[in-house]
């Protein structure tokens, strides 16, 4: 009885760490639903009809697309499944790896309930927050269609969410096996991440390559929605290879924690470390890793975050970049009428442009959306860390006990933000420069960097914010919910402006960084001066913001 | 403004007071900690102790009233001040993934004019390893680096926040032997601490604080001789108990043939000025006296308190 208790204690103690973040994520998820199916039915979508089935399949539209279907698929297949995945990455995490990273997995185990059995009880806590996520955007996919009085017959929500579900879950578990194998977040998130990215992009891409189209089978992403389970109901086969592999991954997790020595808490060994110890690479290593990291505030900022300026820049760089111009100079050879292969409200969304032409192609698939959703991923992961990271973890105590003032300090946390958005910009730049060569597209290297500016220009906005409220508030959550969520709101908001041509897109920041067709035109100056200036604001306002509160204290 | 050598105040606060909404974290706090001593600041948990020296080092700002330090102010000057002084705050927090050594080359960058081998010195009494990241030490090889972090630039002034938590009783030692010897240099130290014996031991004065209030103000010396303590003296005759009981601060005497036992508390020469008056004095014994009673008095109520002084 009281093993019973102490199961449903650590269970309820899961659930109660983990629930806001994910309730929130599948709201947004289905206000988004509801949004997106709001704004197709203003739209003639019979274009769908006369798209080539493998330009389909990338974009992960249906056959035979309707207005709800097409609404379905954006969220459920692309951004709802990468999100919820995340979600699930997130809580796979931290149940083991993250116990123990925090240092709390002693403690925790130090009451009379063994390994096995936390492990059983937290598992049940990721099972009931994927199950309740995944019910709450069901109930919004069945729920949309009857309040915008869109027609569903022969569509299966239901079959397409337990698909969707048993994928979140599995990289859940993915997440959780990881951890409970190496009790490192790193590797558990960082592997469980790479599968599910690589899963989204090889299944989107292997179909083109002629004799690779079942290779896709290999990614787990396949089994979302290779079956198009909306159309067709439930593939219990794929359902059952998902959940067959959360058991799997279940019963390794299991294995590998019982056989394991516990990690007490303590910080990752990098490669630099490593370095650090060996006698032939000690001096360089402590160069690098030591005196020339912590010689000024802004180089050691840098080097926090240099894992996901790495990722991130390698991403751009090579996927969105360089890939796209053999990618697209293949498209264009193939016999497809690529120019209407997209409603143009619909493409609105990816920032616009005509896809026949490689400055349009690159708009849509690396500009759009990417590049500046990049940027903003490390602006405002910089921007919010910068000051309330460190009244976080109570640094900052030590950081302001030195003879510095407190608008030094946020002027070098700036500096760094401003560095690695320019950083990304400029991996952007290369890349889309030597993808236009790579394909022969031939395209004006000028106005390449003058978006990439642009891009840079409009994300640090939003960097910005997250700067401001960093230095205001001290609270990390605030300084990243809030911007993440103006530019997800300001980026729908340009677009929905755009297709209306009404006057308010201009109220948001996305409408000076394409409307003026940066790739074809070249720079609008106006539009970067005004988007400097609106950063330029944020940042000279969170000096003050920073220089004359109390800081926050530990309770 | 740099601070002037005949500051008459390392640190001085004037009606500080700081509030957050309803709770008086800080009311009308008057204190005044001396060049060269060691200034021991005690109180319990939540006392206040933590708010007055994050008020003092600008990282809050003050409701009402004024703290300076070495004679400038504790907010206007804030960046001068801490050129000048070392702080260690309680419930230090490091960054976890620098070694002990980068964390000390960060501060010492930021700061200026760090002496390095003084750092090499520190770490050495100190027994601290700082090629180890600071997140894979234990609490008490972090606090070494925190010590040394607030030592290394031999600041005129050091804030410590409880300094000792999670440091073994050698290295607990050592440190307050450091802090004795910054003292006999001239300098000061303001040593906050729920640790009596440790305050007992190093500080010259001390300040109680209970409920965000100064309620104690007194030199270790003074606290002392306020403290109860059992005295047994052996006299060549019978004592009579109303001579004793008229000296002021005895109690409870109990006479038993030649021998008398007695609380008392108070300076031991007018005791034994009263007894010798009567008596040739054979034998005397007495414990030490024991701050923790009084301490505990003055934690508990302030009425208690009052009574005391």
């Amino acid at each position: 009885m009281s093993t019973a208790t102490a199961t449903a204690a650590v269970t309820g103690m899961t659930l109660r760490d983990r629930w806001r973040g994910a309730t929130i994520a599948s709201a947004s998820l289905a206000a988004l639903l509801i949004l997106a199916m709001a704004a197709y039915r203003s739209m003639d979508v019979g274009i769908y009809d006369s798209l080539p089935p493998a330009l389909r399949a990338i974009i992960g539209i249906p056959e035979g697309a309707d207005v709800a279907s097409l609404a379905y698929s954006a969220v459920f297949n692309a951004y709802g499944a990468l999100t919820m995945g995340g979600v699930a990455i997130a809580v796979g995490t931290s149940l083991i790896a993250g116990e123990e990273g925090r240092g709390t997995m002693g403690v925790l185990l130090a009451n009379p309930i063994g390994r096995r059995r936390v492990l059983a009880a937290k598992a049940a806590g990721l099972v009931a927050i994927v199950a309740a996520t995944t019910a709450l955007l069901w109930g919004a996919g069945v729920l949309a269609p009857v309040v915008l009085d869109v027609n569903v017959t022969g569509l299966h929500v239901g079959a397409f969410s337990l698909h969707f579900g048993a994928s979140a879950l599995f990289y859940g578990a993915l997440a959780l096996a990881i951890g409970a194998w190496t009790g490192s977040r790193g590797a558990a998130a960082g592997g469980a991440t790479a599968v599910m990215v690589l899963g989204f992009f090889g299944t989107g891409l292997l179909p083109l390559v002629s004799g690779a189209e079942d290779a896709a089978q290999i990614f787990p992403w396949y089994y979302l929605s290779g079956d198009q389970p909306l159309l067709t109901g439930v593939s219990w086969a794929h359902v059952a290879v998902l959940l067959g592999g959360c058991v799997a991954l279940y019963l390794l997790a299991d294995l590998g924690l019982a056989r394991r020595d516990l990690r007490n808490r303590s910080v990752g060994t990098t490669l630099l470390d490593r370095l650090r110890t060996h006698p032939v690479t000690k001096r360089l290593a402590d160069r690098i890793a030591g005196s020339a990291r912590v010689s000024r505030i802004w180089v050691k900022t840098a080097s926090e975050h240099q894992v996901l300026l790495v990722i991130v820049v390698t991403a751009m760089f090579w996927m969105m970049g360089v890939m796209m111009g053999p990618l697209f100079a293949a498209i264009r050879s193939l016999p497809i009428d690529i120019e209407n292969a997209l409603p143009e409200s619909l493409l609105v969304f990816f920032g616009g442009g005509n896809l026949s032409s490689p400055e349009g192609y690159y708009q849509v698939e690396t500009f759009g959306m990417m590049t500046p959703l990049a940027i903003i991923v490390v602006a405002v992961a910089v921007g919010a860390k910068a000051l309330a990271g460190e009244e976080d973890a109570r640094t900052i105590a030590l950081l302001l006990a030195n003879p510095v003032p407190r608008s030094r300090v946020v002027l070098e946390k700036m500096l760094t933000m401003v560095l690695y958005a320019v950083v990304v910009g400029a991996a952007t730049f290369a890349g889309v420069s030597v993808g236009s060569l790579v394909g022969g597209l031939g395209m004006n290297l000028a106005n390449i960097a003058a978006t990439c500016l642009l891009a840079t220009l409009v994300s640090l906005v939003f960097g910005a914010l997250a700067l401001l409220l960093s230095a205001a508030t001290g609270l990390v959550r605030i300084a990243t919910a809030v911007p993440a969520g103006a530019a997800v709101g300001f980026h729908v908001l340009n677009s929905l402006g755009q297709i209306n041509g009404a006057w308010w897109g201009g109220l948001s920041p996305f409408h000076y960084y394409l409307n003026s067709d940066p790739l074809v035109n070249g720079l609008d100056v106006p539009d970067a001066l005004l988007l400097a200036a609106i950063t330029v604001v944020l940042l000279a306002l969170s000096v003050p913001a920073f220089s004359r509160r109390d800081l926050r204290q530990r309770q | 403004m740099t601070p002037t050598s005949e500051a008459t105040s390392a640190l001085r606060t004037e009606g500080l007071t700081k509030h957050y909404g309803e709770v008086r974290a800080l009311v009308d706090l008057d204190l005044d900690v001396r060049p060269g001593e060691v200034f021991g600041f005690l109180g319990p948990n939540g006392a206040g102790k933590t708010t007055m020296i994050r008020t003092v080092m600008d990282e809050i700002r003050a409701t009402a009233g004024t703290a300076t330090v070495l004679g400038m102010d504790s907010h206007r000057d804030s960046v001068e001040i801490r050129r000048h002084i070392g702080y260690l705050p309680s419930d230090l927090a490091l960054y976890p993934n620098l070694t002990g050594r980068d964390t000390l080359t960060y501060f010492a960058n930021l700061r200026g004019g760090v002496d390095r081998d003084y750092v090499r010195s520190l770490a050495e009494r100190l027994d601290a390893d700082l090629d180890k990241k600071v997140g894979d030490l234990s609490s008490g090889n972090r606090q070494k680096v925190g010590i040394i972090q607030a030592l290394m630039s031999r600041p005129e002034l050091v804030l410590m926040d409880e300094p000792s938590a999670g440091l073994d009783p050698l290295v607990q030692r050592e440190l307050q032997t450091m802090m004795r010897e910054l003292a006999n240099e001239g300098r000061t130290v303001f040593l906050s601490s729920h640790t009596l014996s440790e305050v007992q031991r190093v500080a010259d004065r001390v300040g109680i604080i209970r409920s965000g209030r100064l309620i104690a103000l007194e030199s270790v010396a003074g606290l002392r001789t306020k403290a109860t303590r059992r005295v047994e003296l052996d006299l060549d005759g019978v004592a009579d108990p109303a001579v004793l009981l008229a000296v002021p601060g005895t109690a409870d005497v109990t006479v038993d043939g030649h021998r008398v036992a007695l609380s008392y508390s108070g300076r031991m020469d007018t005791l034994l000025a009263a007894v010798t008056a009567h008596h040739q004095l054979l034998d005397l014994s007495t414990q030490e006296a024991d701050l923790e009673e009084i301490f505990l008095r003055f934690y508990r109520g302030a009425d208690e308190a009052r009574v005391l002084s």
